[in-house]
């Protein structure tokens, strides 16, 4: 990586091998731009990531997928057929350099090649192995078959989302294997943390059907157990927030939210002002949430006849002068466009040689020393063989040649 | 570096101590985690300005009034965690918060923007008393540009995003989830963030502080499908359950009251084992369903047939039956399912029961970081401010008995157990 000209990054001198199909690949790429030097392992020809649509300009190609080059940043990358007895001695010389593996084969897949943890561990003690699968490793589901669909769905995420009326549904993009991928970084580093005072490494078992479940327990069990009420879907409204939800502007949609009786209050005064309704100043409104709750339908009407007087803009910006909670209803457009991001430099151009600039959203964190930042766009098929193959490892260029018409890479 | 003396065996964060100054999910989560894992994460907090998940009134018994230790969302999102009290408005309390930090490898904190430099405990300052402190601070919006200022929670950030316009069924302009998703997606990135610096002092003494917009955390979620516009310009189709390179990819009416199983046909195997599950084996050479295309195509007709087949069968029979073939299928479940029903969770042990001080116990999701080697668990549910005032003040920074008598008298720490 050129990392002479970029100063210093949070993950430096850190080496991960990654053997990831959908379900991991945002793990990777949160570890890259942090500095980490990823070796993408794909399978000669290159991954099925490379095919899911969208593309860029449009038509199909391996190196235009969004999806792809989005969760792909920084890695370097390689191929190799670890199923082959050559690729497999390949990949346990690189695993000796490495300290983090992150795979998300079915269980029991690297075992049976003698590539589980238990045999990488004994020449690489201090290695980490996070694996990330539908299920987990152990238990009656292990063996089933997994997706994100399948993955928010029994991880309860589903069912509290959306309107009373449709279906459950799903979010866009990919969420449960986005949060498989995050809580997997965030345990390898963990891991990774205990692994440099104990110098010993370890397995680490990440379920895309928990982490669903746990980044959706807001709704979950602690609360059904105390109120009776099974959490499902109620349309764009919170059931302990009152009022909250999507409201209709002459151009568009603002969502509001309340939880504070001085909100209430100040919302309650500017209802006022401008359509001149007494009720709403009614103090058996005042108070808590709770204690609105019977007045959620009532309060509704009074909002919506008030916010369909004004564009988002309006709403949006004179009430959060009112320190009220109102936000626009964002389009991809009017997010790429938000004056606050754009002036965040929130999203980063980058540059593609030959093809053209790209422009991908950043990261969330801004770190004071050590800065996020996009080193170089996904790699090609293969693309880094000869540096880490032939440079890295020392494999002699006629080896190289008959390993490639072999196909082991 | 703070916690040289605790004992780190068995846990894999047990040499880290933490102090969060938070509020609500997206700070205070990230402490739970830590604490989870075995770090000592020390929440400071005021009875003047509570938290507002503390402001719980039992739906089963009103007449109790406010009980900020039965509130189940406070005691789950804080388990495991020590609970300090002082009234930052007091300069001698500042003060101990000063002490509070240098003793802590980690600050977390989510107050309003600018709230913690006002007070005298920005980074700056907490730097002056342990350089290579590790300082996170949390917002909806970051700590800069125009309208830093901004309030917001969790659901507004949804909306803010573009992932509630670019969620859900076409022609709904606002899909909304019920959990915040918000909050937790960004306390997940907040804890990287952390770990990240923290890999970083360890190899270098440096310690930084990192600044976190959870509209941004949101945004990068559905980075991909914001790609869309930022490459071509296009606004990316809303596609419910749909997928652009699967079908079937849905959920489909079961058997029973809101009852329903997620569906996932990927490839041409697949597609032969779905069609056999369903006693369907001429679906693939019907031309309106034979190729991926096609069935893109004819994707509602597709549904209604298989809703044909689902709809007399129970949501489990119907998961059982595709998984048994290799297709991926899951109940939509709820949480109650999730408790009672779901035999991978329960063998996985994935609820935990943790000791909580007035109910005995509760249950909680596991916090599933799948350490194998170091599993953590959640120690106690989340208990009273100041609760652990003693072991904070007396044993951990040292204060004499003296010292905390004077402390409680000008207000600065705040006294006595609430209920």
């Amino acid at each position: 990586m050129s990392d002479a000209a970029t100063g210093k990054r949070a993950l430096a001198g850190r080496r991960v091998l990654e053997l990831a199909d959908e379900k991991g690949v945002y793990c990777g790429k949160l570890l890259a731009d942090m500095g980490a030097d990823v070796i993408k392992i794909e399978r000669p020809g290159g991954d099925a990531t490379r095919d899911i649509p969208p593309f860029w300009g449009g038509e199909r190609h391996p190196e235009r997928g969004l999806f792809f080059l989005y969760t792909n940043t920084s890695k370097r990358g390689v191929t190799l057929d670890i199923r082959r007895a050559e690729g497999q001695g390949l990949f346990r010389r690189l695993a000796e350099t490495a300290d983090l593996v992150l795979e998300t084969l079915p269980p029991g897949f690297l075992e049976d090649l003698d590539l589980g943890y238990r045999s990488l561990r004994q020449a690489n003690p201090r290695l980490v192995l996070t694996s990330i699968t539908g299920f987990g490793q152990t238990g009656p589901y292990r063996g089933f078959n997994s997706s994100d669909i399948v993955a928010s769905a029994l991880g309860g995420s589903m069912v509290v989302t959306g309107e009373e009326e449709d279906p459950p549904v799903k979010l866009a993009g990919s969420q449960a294997h986005m949060m498989a991928s995050t809580y997997a970084a965030v345990s390898s580093l963990i891991a990774l943390h205990r692994s440099s005072i104990s110098g010993e490494g370890q397995h680490v078992d990440i379920s895309a059907e928990e982490t669903t479940v746990s980044v959706s327990h807001i709704c979950g069990v602690g609360k059904w157990l105390d109120d009776g009420i099974i959490p499902r879907r109620r349309g764009t409204s919170l059931f302990h927030s009152v009022p909250s939800g999507a409201y209709p502007c002459t151009d568009g949609t603002v969502y509001l939210m309340i939880n504070r009786p001085l909100h209430w209050q100040a919302l309650a005064r500017w209802i006022h002002q401008v359509t001149g309704n007494q009720e709403v100043l009614d103090p058996m409104f005042e108070g808590p949430s709770s204690a609105r709750q019977p007045y959620r339908e009532l309060l509704d009407i009074y909002i919506s006849d008030f916010t369909s007087q004004f564009s988002v803009d309006e709403i949006y910006h004179e009430g959060q002068r009112r320190h009220i909670a109102f936000t626009p209803v964002h389009t991809a457009a009017a997010v790429a466009r938000d004056p606050h991001l754009v002036a965040r430099g929130c999203f980063a151009p980058v540059e593609h040689p030959g093809v053209g600039t790209l422009t991908y959203p950043g990261a969330a964190y801004r770190h004071s020393a050590t800065p996020w930042r996009i080193a170089h766009p996904a790699p090609a098929v293969g693309q880094h063989n000869q540096e880490i193959y032939g440079g890295e490892l020392g494999i002699a260029a006629r080896e190289l040649r008959s390993l490639t018409e072999a196909g082991v890479i | 570096m703070a916690g040289e003396d605790r004992s780190v065996a068995g846990t894999a964060l047990g040499d880290l101590r933490v102090v969060e100054f938070t509020a609500a999910l997206a700070g205070p989560w990230i402490g739970r985690i830590m604490a989870f894992c075995g770090a000592e994460v020390i929440r400071v907090e005021s009875r003047k300005r509570p938290d507002v998940v503390r402001g719980y009134v039992p739906p089963w018994a009103p007449e109790m009034g406010v009980q900020p230790q039965l509130s189940p969302w406070f005691t789950d999102w804080n388990a495991g965690k020590r609970f300090a009290a002082l009234d930052l408005t007091r300069p001698e309390a500042v003060e101990i918060a000063r002490r509070l930090a240098a003793a802590c490898d980690v600050v977390i904190e989510n107050y309003s923007a600018g709230v913690m430099e006002k007070l005298g405990l920005g980074y700056p300052e907490l730097r002056r008393v342990k350089p290579d402190l590790v300082m996170i601070s949390t917002s909806g919006y970051g700590d800069r540009g125009p309208h830093h200022r901004f309030v917001s929670w969790g659901p507004n950030l949804e909306a803010l995003s573009g992932l509630s316009r670019l969620s859900g069924f076409p022609g709904r302009e606002c899909t909304m989830t019920q959990y915040a998703y918000p909050d937790t997606l960004s306390a997940l990135h907040g804890l990287f963030a952390v770990m990240c610096a923290l890999d970083h002092r360890s190899r270098t003494g440096e310690g930084q502080h990192i600044s976190l917009s959870q509209t941004e955390a949101t945004i990068a979620v559905i980075g991909d499908v914001m790609m869309e516009y930022l490459a071509d310009g296009r606004e990316p189709r809303s596609l419910g359950n749909g997928s652009l390179h699967a079908a079937p990819h849905g959920c489909y009416r079961c058997r029973g009251e809101d009852r329903w199983c997620a569906v996932a046909v990927f490839g041409e195997a697949e597609w032969e084992s779905f069609c056999a599950v369903l006693g369907h084996p001429e679906w693939r050479a019907d031309p309106r369903f034979s190729t991926l295309s096609s069935r893109l195509e004819n994707r509602e007709l597709l549904d209604q047939r298989i809703e044909e087949w689902t709809a007399s069968r129970t949501d489990y029979q119907v998961m059982l039956a595709l998984q048994e073939a290799g297709v991926a299928a899951g109940v939509v479940q709820n949480t109650e399912d999730q408790l009672h029903r779901d035999r991978q969770l329960a063998e996985r042990r994935f609820f935990e029961e943790v000791p909580h001080a007035k109910k005995g116990t509760v249950i909680a999701a596991g916090i599933p970081v799948g350490l194998t080697g170091t599993p953590g668990r959640s120690g106690r549910a989340g208990a009273a401010v100041g609760e652990d005032n003693e072991y904070v003040f007396g044993e951990l920074l040292g204060m004499t008995r003296e010292e905390i008598r004077r402390a409680i008298e000008v207000g600065a720490i705040e006294s006595g157990v609430e209920g």
